[in-house]
């Protein structure tokens, strides 16, 4: 059975939300990168890291249970809404606020935003 | 000039919630099955020009003046079909993905409608 890394993530510069570990397990262990133009940086980082696979979002389809975290680079309203309501791990590349239509669902403990390659670290 | 040239394909389960807060999302089709939730699904052609001040979003019948861009509208745009319009009036976005039209009740979109954007100038 595969062994997987802990990583952890910090909000980065008018970042908000997290901080918050990435512990995939068996079945819970993809990155999708939600990014669109294949796989962004800060998922193959923290892919690399965790010995998850990274996957592209708008190519593949992954159910939420199989997803560790998406990345996002969300100007505010969808994205950063859609995966937190479903309880995914979810890391935006822009330092994004709670806000939208969505915004009830979107709790530190779901979202981190401005995150950037220095602020994933091994755990 | 148009801009952007798309047809309707799907509209979300979600998009309701959007709606009532003065808000349309918009996904190209190809986009994961819970982003489509929230928004208005579309295909068309690629993107000739970037959306600007001045232009007119299309949807059906009516024509939405767009007033402001954020600064990530466009690549969103143009990689995604991704697009979050809000008839707020506002000339300043408030987030870096939005586009701001006059304050107007947003149509009901159907499957079939037209959904364009014409260049202002």
């Amino acid at each position: 059975m595969a062994e997987y890394k802990k990583v952890k993530v910090v909000k980065g510069p008018k970042g908000w939300g997290g901080p918050f570990l990435i512990d995939p397990k068996p079945g819970k262990d993809k990155v999708v990168s939600v990014t669109g133009g294949g796989i962004h940086p800060l998922a193959q980082k923290i892919a690399d890291l965790t010995g998850c696979e990274a996957v592209d979002g708008f190519k593949t389809k992954v159910a939420f249970e199989a997803m560790a975290c998406v990345i996002i680079d969300c100007g505010g309203t969808a994205r950063v809404g859609v995966y937190p309501m479903k309880k995914v791990l979810t890391i935006d590349i822009y330092p994004t606020s709670p806000s939208g239509p969505l915004f009830r669902f979107i709790t530190e403990q779901y979202f981190c935003s401005g995150v950037r390659l220095d602020d994933i670290t091994p755990a | 000039m148009v801009k952007y040239e798309r047809t309707v394909t799907g509209i979300g389960s979600l998009l309701e919630e959007f709606v009532s807060a003065g808000v349309l999302v918009f996904f190209g089709e190809g986009a994961p099955d819970e982003l489509a939730e929230v928004a208005v699904v579309h295909k068309g052609s690629p993107m000739r020009g970037e959306i600007a001040p001045g232009d007119v979003v299309v949807l059906g019948e009516t024509h939405l003046k767009v007033l402001a861009v954020g600064p990530v509208a466009n690549s969103n745009l143009s990689n995604l079909g991704h697009l979050v319009l809000k008839a707020s009036g506002e000339t300043e976005v408030e987030l870096p993905g939005d586009v701001c039209v006059e304050a107007q009740p947003l149509p009901n979109v159907d499957v079939g409608m037209r959904f364009a954007i014409l260049g202002g100038k």
